[in-house]
């Protein structure tokens, strides 16, 4: 049973299928079953011959005047060197630059990761902190008692201040102010 | 010395990304035509047709560095052309009318002096079925007439057109079918 579309007047189900075969872009063996069907129904060859007649119509160039390409062509190659031409000009401009752009870059790459560094000590958690947090117990344990190397210190420095004062120390005074540094510092 | 009119598409293509600039003239010569024509399918006027196959070759030749030759030359210029053209439909909407013959009045009347088999009636029909053709072709969706264009006018396969329009044959096929079916009901009168 045929089934035809308003005005084309060819089987719908072969309607692609001869598009395709009129510009010779059906497998062989599409071809061959377009060819059959061909045979046999009379509104396909039809549409085949519509095809033929309408197609290379609408294909055909129309013939401008030689006149028209030669300043086509004249134009386009104007246009073509005046882009060359920009495009050397630029070439020219960046090519000694070249020279000293490398260089530039890698001290300006430097400075920046310097400035990174000097920078971002403080607040980047890529830079190892000073403070206590990582660290073991036992140590913080130690670091705490600071305290009693400090009164050390202190214990040099009174040492020193009653050297100066030459015989006039008392050994009692001495050892009692001693005493109570190191009470002080347990 | 290699002479750039005797030496294939590819070819040319190496010698400009070498540097040789003049290179791509050949190329022009070779597809002016064809880009135009393509350009008129779309516009339907010589001034913009003429502008947009120029800017295609323009850019093609400022970007020939980026053609790595895996697709014809004819294939990625085109796809350049239809993409301009495609941004030129998209931005003037309606387009202009004028049909090539105004080009070429000048020439029919000079035939018409010197051969008497040219009759006028034939003429007038064979414009009224030219403009009803390009009307219907206007009217269509840009892929059904980019993928007609392509394979009636330009003799690209299907294939090549499914190249040019990045997508895949059974995709044109039906383009094409559609282009076609539309034009034969509107010119079926002419046939």
């Amino acid at each position: 049973m045929k089934k035809n579309s308003p005005l084309s007047g060819a089987c719908k189900q072969y309607e692609e299928d001869l598009v395709l075969y009129y510009y010779g872009e059906s497998s062989a063996a599409d071809g061959h079953r377009v060819e059959r069907h061909l045979s046999e129904c009379l509104d396909c060859r039809r549409f085949v011959d519509d095809l033929r007649g309408l197609l290379p119509q609408m294909a055909k160039m129309q013939e401008l005047p030689q006149t028209f390409w030669d300043s086509y062509y004249r134009e386009t190659v104007a246009k073509l060197n005046q882009r060359a031409e920009r495009n050397d000009w630029w070439r020219n401009l960046l090519a000694p630059m070249k020279t000293w752009l490398v260089p530039a870059f890698g001290t300006a790459a430097v400075v920046v990761l310097a400035l990174g560094l000097l920078f971002g000590r403080g607040s980047s958690p890529l830079f190892i902190d000073g403070s206590s947090a990582d660290l073991p117990e036992e140590i913080i344990a130690d670091a705490n008692q600071l305290e009693f190397f400090k009164s050390l210190d202190m214990l040099e420095s009174l040492g020193q201040i009653e050297e100066q004062d030459g015989g006039r120390v008392n050994p009692k005074s001495d050892r009692s102010s001693l005493s109570r540094i190191e009470r002080g510092a347990a | 010395m290699v002479d750039p009119q005797n030496c294939r598409d590819e070819e040319l293509v190496v010698l400009c990304q070498q540097g040789r600039s003049e290179c791509f003239e050949p190329l022009v010569r070779r597809y002016m035509q064809k880009a135009f024509h393509i350009a008129f399918g779309f516009t339907r006027d010589t001034e913009s047709a003429k502008d947009l196959s120029q800017d295609a070759f323009l850019r093609a030749f400022s970007r020939i560095k980026q053609f790595d030759g895996r697709s014809s030359f004819y294939t990625w210029f085109y796809r350049i052309l239809i993409n301009l053209c495609l941004d030129h439909a998209r931005h003037n909407g309606k387009v202009a009318w004028q049909s090539l013959d105004d080009l070429s009045e000048k020439s029919n009347d000079q035939r018409q002096l010197v051969d008497d088999r040219f009759r006028p009636e034939q003429a007038a029909i064979a414009g009224e079925a030219s403009r009803r053709a390009s009307e219907t072709l206007q009217a269509m969706p840009n892929k059904q007439r980019t993928a007609f264009l392509l394979r009636n006018d330009q003799g690209l396969s299907i294939a090549d057109v499914a190249k040019v329009m990045k997508t895949t044959e059974g995709t044109v096929r039906v383009y094409l079918h559609r282009a076609v079916a539309a034009l034969r009901q509107s010119l079926v009168e002419f046939v």
